[in-house]
């Protein structure tokens, strides 16, 4: 069946930066906003932009995320033809053909890109939070009748070191791209999101990138480039973070907690943020709790003091403990006279009684630095 | 794979009044994000049962939206799976428990079954349990039917029979005179019964404060344990709603509070639905807030149940008590403080003058809104009996000319303030100057088309421009649309009161012309008064919960059943009270005066008295049955003499009645009489003295109407201690539940089938309770006479439809 845009959702990363988060889950597993995951932003934009066919190139600790996925249905992407399909990496005859790198991955499985008969191919990421009308970005992608199509965001000049950064054209066109620039010239952030005309692609992956060169923004943009492609630039003009780092991953929570109507996640008419539902009772707020300025999941029991935090689903926090300025995982048990402040808590720890914690900076506390719980699944 | 199929019963609508309104109980919101329904589906989920099958009642869209394909409990099936059998014959109106003829309908799903033991129960019912503990307990008794009782031995509709057993009743549903399996727990002969209580968490919802009280119970801790287990989860509909939210001065102390919500205000002690909003200094008390429903900035709610998208506005106060919620309806704009004004038009109203129970109601209505606050107002036809009885307090404050067809006639507005309430009366030499009866005149049509025209003429002159003009009975079903006729822009919302859909007001249709409102008449000869109030007015209601759901059917509504129907939407029902001066401990016409406390003591005495003066057989172990009514069809009188004929041949039984009316009925009474004159004493016509006596002495209360939209006789009775025996019809179903000697809850008996049968087997059972089981007729006696129906609980219910009036 001929799809006009497919969708493919790169999550191979390990995302190291986010230490022990990931320890044992795809980045893109790993809890935002109490009750969320963090590729419940990609899937929804995704569904929300009436796109049905959807990969899935997973490759580090794939199970958790394919188990939180299941058929899609959460996202009303369990469709007949077309829905989500998880593509795991593989090895042929002869060759180690183990994924390396982002653009390695599409190249693998570009098959799954011919069968439907694409005529545009989205490239996503599965760890940034965000909520984004693709067709918006098709449509500039057409008006300009581009090649190729980069989301861009302004960011910070002193934090445009850490991006791939583009100058750009007055008609909207790329002039010039350079991946973590020591002196950048521009604020014009690629947001790793890439929308292909089918076969400027395949003419790049296949034909003009050699086997090495694994990354999209290190090998194949530069590429198309350079190869006189016209590369237009989509400047998204609201909320984005890639959530790659503990730090990044904390002020993204905070901002959803201090600024909500960034992400709006709080209306449900236009455009809602879809998650698996767990089928779990509403939380409990018991006599003597106090919450200020946050949220809180399903199946949470509160007893002490939660300000400006966020709780995760099904977690337990006893009566004297205070929880401020934090992000605590789903499922974690927060014992009685605990404090905390500035931390995230990772999913399945148990805080014991009396515990003491005020960080200046975010921190992480899991298993290892205090004691685990029940698996939650 | 277990042997046990599932019957959803969703036939009984409960005591809910307005929160069932569009909605069967089982889809009622509870627990802040489930529905009762899904503690049924769930627990049949994880008992392993794939056959599902749900009997509805009426309105079971929200229903099926919920339930979808089912496959939330694994129940969208190849084989098997759930299905939704709605009632096939629509003339069937509502009963407490699913029948057996509703099961009928839908034979073909009990021969598909391929299980071989069925469980019935209900789907309003909150517990976690696994069913196959139910049936194992019913195989090891070896029982014919098991029962399963909650805690206190409270009935839970909840039974276990095998396939068989239950078709072999459902096959021949027409000849048998058990409706139900509760009938056949109950009376059937040679069955071995089997019962098993179930000591855990669990509620039968059927009236708003189970529902509410159930709903605070989720608070506690053990009540939670019980109900929401890892391994047996209550599953729920999926929906998406981001966690709840709390604002920088939230205040929030023991809640249950959904995903979704946005808590700003405070909140304690209440379970708080999904996607609600608490603004900021709002304050929500001991509540249960369902589903997307908003309490603006300062308002205030304690007490409450608000129905889903309900609407709290700014600072607006919302307080029930614990032994009388508030209930605002769904999508329901809350306000307070804008004081109401409501003008009651109407034929009669006590003590002006009055012909029948209407005129109570208004009266006690104007005098009861009076009393909390309300600027209540009433405007009547000056009769001469009322104009000789008060002409010297009676004020004359304008005369205008009122046009009516060729010819223009005076009229003059007098007015009686007796500090409480205002009276307004329109006096017309040409209409109204008559004889002592207020109906029954040739021109009766003129007479109330030229009133109704006058009194919308005259709203200029009353105190206060009405916001809602309540109008009863067909007398007045002209003001709605000649009030839009007229055209003045005031804002004024009307309610149009059924008494009794028998009384319509036809008239030839000369009169719409009179009133230039012919083209709003369809061409023929007749218009009718009642059917243009019920297009016309903005909502209309009626005087129970039960009548109003009968009236959809043409058993009863007759003619008028299109027009009802179309008004569904805005079609009320709320139950007269009585008034809290009908009592036998001040009763001083009764030889005995007595109250709870010494009834037991003082009832005999009573029913000495009443042998006596009605000169039949004294005795204690006499079984006296009391009627004091109209002698009309409709109270029944078609079934009442053969079942009496056969149910008097027991020589410990005794009737008594007082009443006037038709002849022909009080021919074959008369016959009773003759056949039993040592127990059967009639007292035919008019007699001065109040009929207390009757209602004091008899042991039982017979009222086996046919239809009756209300009733009165029954809660008198109900206050006497003396119990009702009615037929499930109108409010005679809303204000009787049936006694059941295991359980001694109920108030009375009740039987559903218009037939002698079912008259006379109900007569026998409530006499050998009466004579074989002391204890438990004591009970009921007790219990009868705590059954509460007051006026002030009619007053609130007309209060707050006023308020959804003026809201909307």
């Amino acid at each position: 069946m001929k799809k006009n845009v497919i969708a493919m959702i790169l999550v191979g990363g390990k995302g190291t930066r986010l230490k022990e988060l990931t320890k044992d889950t795809a980045k893109p597993a790993v809890s935002f906003g109490a009750k969320y995951r963090l590729i419940d932003f990609t899937l929804s934009n995704i569904s929300n932009s009436d796109i049905d066919t959807v990969g899935v190139v997973t490759q580090y600790e794939p199970y958790n995320l394919m188990h939180y996925i299941g058929s899609g249905n959460s996202w009303d992407l369990d469709v007949v033809e077309g829905g989500i399909h998880f593509l795991t990496p593989f090895s042929k005859k002869g060759s180690m053909k183990w994924q390396r790198g982002t653009a390695h991955a599409i190249r693998q499985y570009f098959n799954f890109i011919t069968e439907y008969n694409a005529d545009y191919v989205l490239i996503l990421s599965g760890d940034h939070v965000y909520k984004m009308d693709y067709n918006a970005m098709l449509s500039s992608h057409c008006e300009h009748n581009a090649d190729l199509t980069v989301a861009t965001t302004r960011v910070k000049k002193e934090e445009a070191h850490r991006f791939g950064i583009f100058n750009m054209d007055e008609e909207g066109f790329a002039r010039s791209f350079k991946e973590k620039p020591s002196k950048p010239n521009s604020t014009l952030a690629s947001m790793g999101i890439y929308l292909f005309n089918v076969d400027v692609l395949k003419n790049l992956l296949l034909e003009i990138c050699g086997e090495d060169d694994v990354d999209f923004g290190k090998n194949v943009i530069p590429a198309a480039i350079d190869n006189a492609y016209k590369v237009h630039l989509h400047v998204f003009g609201d909320y984005w973070r890639d959530v790659g780092t503990v730090d990044s991953l904390f002020y993204a929570n905070m901002d959803m907690l201090d600024h909500p109507e960034l992400l709006n996640l709080n209306q449900s008419k236009d455009k809602p943020v879809y998650s698996r539902s767990y089928n779990l009772p509403p939380h409990l707020v018991g006599d003597e709790a106090t919450i200020r300025h946050s949220v809180i999941a399903d199946g949470a029991d509160i007893q002490g003091n939660v300000w400006r935090s966020t709780v995760g689903y099904e977690t337990v926090i006893e009566s004297g403990a205070t929880i401020k300025d934090s992000v605590i995982f789903p499922n974690v048990r927060i014992g009685s006279d605990v404090l905390l402040k500035r931390v995230i808590v990772n999913r399945n720890v148990v805080i014991p009684d009396g515990f003491k914690l005020e960080a200046k900076r975010p921190t992480l506390i899991d298993v290892g630095d205090v004691g685990r719980g029940d698996s939650d699944e | 794979m277990n042997d046990l199929f599932m019957i959803v019963d969703g036939t009984a609508k409960g005591m809910f009044s307005k929160m069932t309104r569009h909605r069967m109980p089982g889809a009622l919101p509870f627990g802040a994000k489930y529905r009762l329904i899904d503690f049924t589906l769930s627990n049949c989920r994880n008992s392993g049962i794939r056959n599902v099958a749900i009997f509805p009642y009426g309105n079971y869209r929200s229903l099926a939206d919920h339930i979808g394909s089912g496959d939330r409990w694994d129940l969208n099936r190849r084989r098997d799976g759930i299905f939704i059998l709605p009632p096939k014959n629509l003339s069937l109106t509502i009963e407490n428990a699913i029948s057996f003829q509703r099961m009928y309908e839908h034979i073909e799903h009990f021969r598909r079954s391929t299980q071989s033991y069925v469980i019935v129960s209900p789907a309003n019912i909150v517990w976690n349990v696994d069913y196959n503990v139910f049936l194992d307990h019913h195989q090891k008794a070896e029982a014919d039917i098991t029962e399963i009782l909650g805690p206190k031995r409270k009935r839970l509709k909840t039974f276990i029979v095998s396939k068989d057993f239950l078709l072999a009743y459902v096959k021949k549903y027409n000849q048998i005179s058990y409706r139900n399996l509760a009938d056949v727990f109950d009376y059937a002969p040679g069955i071995k019964r089997n019962l098993y209580t179930y000591e855990n968490m669990c509620y039968l919802i059927d009236e708003p404060k189970q529902y509410y009280r159930a709903n605070r119970r989720l608070l506690e801790y053990d009540v939670r344990r019980q109900l929401f287990v890892k391994d047996r989860p209550i599953l729920s509909k999926e929906t998406m709603s981001a966690p709840a939210r709390y604002g920088d001065d939230a205040y929030v102390i023991n809640s249950v509070i959904a995903s979704g919500a946005y808590i700003e205000g405070n909140v304690e002690n209440s379970v708080i639905g999904r996607k609600v909003h608490v603004a900021k200094e709002a304050v929500v008390r001991d509540s249960v807030v369902m589903n997307q429903s908003v309490i603006e900035q300062g308002a205030a709610v304690s007490y409450a149940v608000l129905d889903k998208e309900s609407h709290v506005t700014e600072h607006a106060t919302v307080s029930g008590h614990s032994d009388e919620l508030f209930i605002a309806e769904k999508r329901q704009i809350v306000t307070t403080g804008n004081h109401l004004n409501v003008l009651q038009i109407t034929a009669e109203c006590f003590p002006f003058v009055k012909t029948g129970g209407m005129a109570d109601v208004v009266g006690s209505l104007a005098e009861q809104l009076s009393k909390i606050g309300v600027h209540s107002e009433v405007m009547m036809p000056l009769y001469p009996a009322i104009k000789e009885k008060y002409h010297l307090l009676l004020k004359e404050r304008a005369m205008q000319k009122i046009t009516y067809g060729d010819e223009t006639y005076p009229v003059t507005l007098h007015v009686y303030d007796d500090k409480i309430t205002n009276y307004y009366f329109l006096e017309s030499y040409a209409f109204f100057d008559r004889d002592d009866k207020i109906y029954g005149y040739g021109d009766d049509g003129d007479r109330f088309a030229f009133f109704s025209k006058a009194a919308v003429a005259f709203l200029d002159a009353v105190d206060e421009m009405p916001d809602i003009i309540h109008i009863h009975d067909w007398h007045m079903g002209l003001v709605p649309l000649l009030l839009k006729r007229q055209d003045m822009n005031k804002n004024i919302s009307t309610l149009l009161t059924i008494h009794n859909i028998e009384y319509q007001g036809i008239h030839e249709s000369i009169i719409a012309e009179r009133l230039q409102i012919a083209d709003e008449i369809p061409v023929g000869g007749t218009m009718n008064f009642l059917e243009l109030g019920i297009n016309h007015a903005d909502k209309i209601s009626t005087v129970s919960e039960t009548y109003r759901d009968e009236l959809k059917y043409e058993y009863y509504s007759k003619n008028l059943m299109d027009a009802i129907n179309r008004r569904d939407r805005d079609f009320y029902g709320i139950l007269n009270g009585l008034s809290q001066d009908v009592d036998p401990k001040d009763d001083l016409d009764i030889q005995s005066p007595y109250d709870q406390k010494d009834v037991f003591e003082k009832k005999p005495l009573n029913k000495h008295d009443l042998q006596t003066r009605m000169n039949i057989k004294t005795g204690d172990d006499m079984f006296v049955i009391g009627m004091v009514t109209r002698i009309a069809e409709q109270k029944g009188f078609d079934i009442i003499i053969p079942a009496l004929r056969e149910f008097l041949s027991d020589e410990h039984t005794e009737f008594v009645l007082l009443g006037t009316g038709d002849d022909d009925y009080v021919r074959k009474l008369k016959t009773l009489e003759d056949l039993y004159p040592d127990r059967v004493a009639l007292n035919i016509g008019y007699d001065a003295t109040k009929p207390t006596y009757i209602y004091a002495g008899a042991d039982v209360f017979l009222m086996p109407s046919r239809y009756e939209p209300c009733g009165i006789g029954q809660m008198i009775a109900l206050r006497y201690g003396t119990i009702p025996i009615v037929r499930q019809t109108g409010g005679l179903n809303d204000t009787i539940e049936h006694f059941n000697v295991t359980t001694r809850r109920g108030n009375g008996f009740k039987f559903y089938n218009y037939d002698v049968e079912s008259l006379r087997f109900q007569l026998e059972n409530t006499k050998k309770i009466f004579d074989n089981h002391g204890d438990a007729w004591k009970q009921l006696i007790s219990n009868a006479m705590r059954s509460r129906f007051s006026f002030e609980t009619t007053t609130k219910a007309y209060h707050d439809l006023y308020n959804v009036i003026v809201a909307e």
